[in-house]
C-alpha cells in the first residue's frame, strides 16, 4: 500500500513537473510584471521605435500623463527628469539593431550609442525600472543589414539583451538562436512573434 | 608597306566603322524614338502635360504625360512618380498598370509614367544594356523602352567638373547633375533635370498633393532595399504600411529615414519643400548589381543571375537571392501592394483626406497573372484613349 502511495505520488510529481515544463521552456523565466509610462528608444537609431510608436497608438493604452514616449536618443537624465517630476518611468523599451543612415542622420556613432545605452541601463536598474529588450524588424538588422564587414546589429544586441528583463524578438531575427542562448544563458525570459503585427497583441497582454 | 597598302587598309577601316555608325545609329534612333502605348483606364479623367505645372520644360522631351484620376466624392490627393530612372523598369510598369487600370472613387490619383523621359531613351553609357524589353501578353506583347538612370546626354550636356546642388549647395557626384532623384526640388533656370524636378515641384504644390510615392528598384549590394525610404513627415504612415505589408500581403519591406543632410533625393526635398508626405519605394533588381553576369534581357525580366547567388554566399547581399531570382512580376506586385496599402492606411488614419482606389491588382495578383495581364491591347483600344510615352 505504502509502495504503491510512494508511486502515486512520484508519478503526479513527474506530470507536474512536466507540465510545467511544456508552459515555460527550458530555461525560460517569468515574464516580469510591466507597467506605464514606458519610455521607447534604440540602441543604433533604427526605425524600430516609430514602429513601436505605431504599435502604441493603436493600442490607446490609458495613462495620465502620457502612456509612452519615444526618444531616439533617450539619455538617463530623462530618466532622472521624470522620476523627479513625480510620474517616473515604469518600463524602458529600447530596440536593439543599427541603421547605419540613422547614426549618420543624427550625427553619432555606435560607440556614442553604447556609451548612451549603458548609462541608461544603469539609470532604469537604480530606479528599479523593467527593461525590455526588443529586437523586432528582423533580419534587416542583424549584421546583413548594416552594410559589409558591419556589425553595429550585433554591438547593439550585445549592450541590450543580456541587460535586460525581458526580451521581443521577430523570429526572423533569431533564426541562428542568438536571442535564446542570451535569454538560456541569462535567464530571461523571451516572447518570440512571427510578424510585427503581432506584437500589438503581446504588447496588449504586457500592458493589461 | 606601299603607300597603295596603307590607303586600302584605312579605306577599309574608316568603310567598317562608318557601317558599325550606321548599324549603332540605327540602333540608338529606334529605341530614342520607340513609341510606348498607354491604354487609359476608365478612370482617367485628363492627361495633362507636366508643362502646364512651369511652362519652362514646354517643347522639350521631358515635358511629361501627367494622368489624372478623379473619383466623384471629394479628398485627398495622392501623386505616383514612375521613370525617375527608366532603368528601374517596375516602377515604370507599376505606374503603367494605375494608368491602364485603377479607378478612383474618392479623391484624386496623379500618375507620371516617365517622370524623366529623356533618361528613358538611352542606356547606360558602355554598359551594353539592351535597347529594350517585352512584356509578354495575351495579345502578343508590348515593348518598352530600356533606359537609364540619367537624363540623355543627347538632351543635356555638357556635365560640369562639380555639381553644387541648389539650394542646399552639397557637393554631389558631377553626373548626377542628370539624375532626377539627385535634383529636386529643383530650378526654374537650371539644366533640363532640374526645370523637371522643378515642374514636378510646382505640380505637388499646384495640385495640393497629400503624398508623393517614388518608386524605384535597388541592386541588392546597396544596403537600403525591400523597404519605404520616408520623409520624417511620412515616418508613421511608412511604418505602419510596413507592419501590415509584412503581415498580410505576403511579403517583408522595411522603413529607412530620409537622412536630413543627404540632398536632392525626392524623399527629402520634396518632404521639406512642399507640404507633402514623401516616401520612396524600393523593390530589388539584380540587373543593376555589380558583380551580375550577362547583362540581357532575361536577367531584367526574370531577375536570375548566378553571380550575384554566389555574392549573396559571400555574404555580399542585403536582400535574399536563390535560384528563383526577383523577376519582374514579384517586383511590380510588390510596389502595387505597398501602394495600395500606404493608400489605404492613410484614408483610415484621414477620412476627409480619404482616396479610394479599385481595379489595382496586389501582390498576389501579379504574381499569379503575371504583369501583362494587366498591360491593355492599343489595337483594340478607342484610338482617343491612347497615350504614348
Amino acid at each position: 500500500m505504502k509502495r504503491t502511495h510512494t508511486f502515486l505520488f512520484l508519478f503526479l510529481l513527474f506530470i507536474v513537473l512536466t507540465g510545467a515544463s511544456f508552459s515555460l521552456p527550458a530555461g525560460q523565466a517569468e515574464i516580469p510584471k510591466v507597467n506605464l509610462p514606458v519610455l521607447i528608444t534604440s540602441c543604433g537609431q533604427s526605425t524600430a521605435p516609430v514602429m513601436l510608436k505605431v504599435i502604441f497608438m493603436r493600442l490607446k493604452l490609458e495613462f495620465k500623463p502620457k502612456a509612452y514616449e519615444v526618444k531616439e536618443l533617450a539619455a538617463a537624465e530623462d530618466l532622472k527628469a521624470m522620476a523627479d517630476s513625480g510620474t517616473p518611468y515604469r518600463s524602458l523599451i529600447i530596440t536593439m539593431g543599427a541603421s547605419l543612415k540613422g547614426m549618420g542622420a543624427a550625427g553619432i556613432s555606435i560607440d556614442d550609442e553604447l556609451a548612451r545605452t549603458s548609462k541608461l541601463i544603469e539609470e532604469a536598474r537604480r530606479q528599479g525600472i523593467t527593461i525590455i529588450g526588443a529586437h523586432i524588424e528582423g533580419i534587416k538588422r542583424r549584421a546583413q543589414g548594416a552594410a559589409v564587414g558591419d556589425n553595429t546589429d550585433e554591438l547593439s544586441i550585445d549592450a541590450v539583451a543580456p541587460n535586460s528583463d525581458l526580451l521581443i524578438i521577430k523570429k526572423e531575427g533569431n533564426a541562428d538562436g542568438r536571442f535564446t542562448i542570451i535569454a538560456n544563458e541569462k535567464n530571461i525570459p523571451m516572447i518570440e512573434v512571427e510578424k510585427t503585427l503581432d506584437l500589438i497583441a503581446e504588447f496588449k497582454k504586457l500592458f493589461k | 608597306m606601299s603607300v597603295k597598302w596603307l590607303f586600302i587598309r584605312k579605306g577599309i577601316s574608316a568603310i567598317s566603322g562608318l557601317i558599325l555608325l550606321v548599324f549603332a545609329g540605327v540602333s540608338f534612333y529606334k529605341s530614342r524614338h520607340l513609341k510606348e502605348p498607354v491604354v487609359l483606364s476608365p478612370g482617367v479623367s485628363q492627361v495633362k502635360k507636366l508643362s502646364e505645372y512651369f511652362t519652362g520644360i514646354k517643347g522639350t522631351i521631358n515635358d511629361s504625360n501627367v494622368y489624372i484620376l478623379e473619383g466623384e466624392k471629394p479628398g485627398g490627393t495622392i501623386l505616383l512618380i514612375g521613370g525617375t530612372h527608366p532603368e528601374e523598369p517596375a516602377a515604370r510598369l507599376t505606374t503603367w498598370i494605375f494608368t491602364e487600370n485603377a479607378v478612383v472613387e474618392q479623391g484624386k490619383l496623379i500618375v507620371i509614367n516617365s517622370a524623366n523621359r529623356s533618361a528613358s531613351t538611352v542606356t547606360r553609357l558602355g554598359g551594353a544594356y539592351p535597347p529594350d524589353f517585352t512584356i509578354p501578353t495575351s495579345w502578343g506583347g508590348q515593348k518598352f523602352r530600356m533606359g537609364d538612370r540619367w537624363s540623355n546626354p543627347l538632351d543635356q550636356w555638357p556635365d560640369p567638373e562639380v555639381y553644387i546642388h541648389y539650394p542646399s549647395r552639397q557637393e554631389l557626384a558631377y553626373v548626377d547633375i542628370r539624375n532626377l532623384n539627385r535634383t529636386f526640388p529643383g530650378r526654374p533656370n537650371g539644366t533640363l533635370t532640374e526645370k523637371t524636378c522643378y515642374a514636378l515641384t510646382q505640380l505637388i504644390r499646384k495640385e495640393k498633393v497629400d503624398i508623393v510615392i517614388d518608386l524605384h528598384e535597388a541592386e541588392l549590394q546597396y544596403p537600403v532595399i525591400s523597404t519605404i525610404v520616408a520623409h520624417q513627415n511620412g515616418l508613421d504612415l511608412a511604418a505602419l504600411a510596413s507592419m501590415i505589408i509584412s503581415g498580410t500581403e505576403g511579403f517583408n519591406i522595411g522603413v529607412e529615414y530620409s537622412p536630413p543632410a543627404l540632398h536632392g533625393l525626392s524623399h527629402r526635398e520634396i518632404g521639406d519643400h512642399t507640404d507633402a508626405i514623401s516616401l520612396l519605394l524600393e523593390a530589388p533588381e539584380p540587373f543593376l548589381d555589380a558583380t551580375r553576369g550577362r547583362t540581357d534581357r532575361a536577367l531584367l525580366l526574370e531577375g536570375k543571375d548566378e553571380f550575384v547567388v554566389k555574392a549573396g554566399r559571400h555574404g555580399l547581399l542585403f536582400e535574399k537571392m536563390d535560384e528563383n531570382g526577383w523577376p519582374i512580376d514579384v517586383r511590380i506586385g510588390r510596389h502595387c501592394s505597398t501602394i495600395l496599402q500606404i493608400i489605404e492606411l492613410w484614408s483610415e488614419e484621414k477620412p476627409d483626406k480619404t482616396v479610394k482606389v479599385r481595379e489595382v491588382p496586389r501582390y498576389t495578383d501579379v504574381i499569379e497573372k503575371g504583369t501583362g495581364y494587366f498591360l491593355r491591347n492599343p489595337a483594340k483600344a478607342d484610338p482617343k484613349k491612347i497615350y504614348y510615352e
